[in-house]
């Protein structure tokens, strides 16, 4: 029998009108040295990238996050609950220090949004080598304009927020639209004050759009370092 | 079930019901414990064309278009 893996937790107790899991299955829980695992009963081959299957995955590990803070597995994991507890019993000390990190935080998501700068955006025609190399130099030129760009406004965000988080994920891209994305790590209690200092930030940047969205279970700061052979199966 | 921590999606003109739904599959796919070999995922006959950063921006492009158009009407 296998089993599809919602999320590891520490001391949940006993769950309470946990929603239905993947395929409408039972979620129930497997007590496990310390922690337990949320996990559903799994009878097929693989997990359909759906999207009623991502939000019964992403509601099954929201349903905890009231009286706890769960360590998310990534979505279409399905193990053995042998697999599980080797798993486990492995990385003790690995998902000990995890959860002390965590344990009292959620999750905020910041996406910055930048209109890119016409110098890296338009293009001439080429209709000699001149105006070819001249053509390189502005790409040029615009790639180290928006690199910078992109680190002034990571580094802005950060600035305005590091007061109110205990960890943050930042991913910067310089070359696309979505420059930054981070991932703040909040303890709940300083939630309202961290709304309240990032609306107005953005308030001081009208030129950028912000996607803010949280609280969410700490999937961004879930990831212990394993060794990683994924198996995607394309069928 | 409810939850005491409701959650919020802001944003400045778009409609977040679909970015709510792009956070979410942007959180669930993208992140969280990954215990090797055991990922088993199907991407055939998916209702997601692909999932990441890039569509969000995409569908928040789109969103925004339409709601463009919308107003111009």
């Amino acid at each position: 029998m296998k089993l599809y893996a919602y999320c590891l937790v520490e001391d949940v107790g006993a769950l309470e009108a946990t929603p239905l899991g993947i395929s409408g299955a039972p979620v129930r829980l497997l007590e496990m040295d310390e922690f337990a695992v949320l996990v559903s009963d799994f009878n097929t081959e693989t997990v359909a990238v759906s999207r009623e299957n991502a939000l019964a995955h992403a509601a099954v590990v929201r349903s905890v996050l009231d009286r706890t803070t769960p360590l998310p597995f990534r979505f279409g994991t399905v193990v053995t609950e042998q697999q599980l507890r080797s798993y486990i019993s492995a990385r003790k000390p690995a998902l000990q220090t995890r959860f002390a990190l965590l344990r009292g935080c959620v999750e905020m998501s910041v996406k910055i949004i930048r209109e890119l700068s016409r110098a890296n955006s338009a293009h001439a025609e080429i209709t000699s080598g001149t105006t070819f190399l001249q053509e390189k130099q502005r790409e040029i030129r615009g790639s180290e304009q928006s690199a910078a760009e992109a680190k002034d406004i990571s580094t802005w965000l950060q600035d305005q927020v590091k007061a109110l988080t205990r960890d943050e994920q930042v991913i910067v891209r310089p070359s696309e639209k979505l420059v930054v994305a981070a991932a703040h790590l909040v303890e709940r209690a300083k939630i309202p004050q961290y709304k309240e200092t990032l609306a107005a930030a953005r308030e001081k940047r009208s030129e950028l759009h912000f996607l803010v969205s949280g609280p969410w279970p700490p999937y961004s700061f879930a990831n212990i370092e394993l060794e990683f052979k994924s198996q995607f199966r394309v069928s | 079930m409810s939850s005491s921590f409701d959650q919020m999606i802001v944003t400045e003109e778009w409609d977040s019901t679909d970015l709510s739904l792009l956070e979410t599959l942007d959180h669930v796919l993208n992140r969280g414990l990954v215990i090797a070999g055991e990922i088993t995922i199907s991407v055939a006959d998916i209702d997601l064309i692909f999932v990441g950063l890039n569509v969000l921006v995409s569908s928040v492009e789109t969103a925004h278009e339409v709601l463009r158009k919308r107003q111009t009407e």
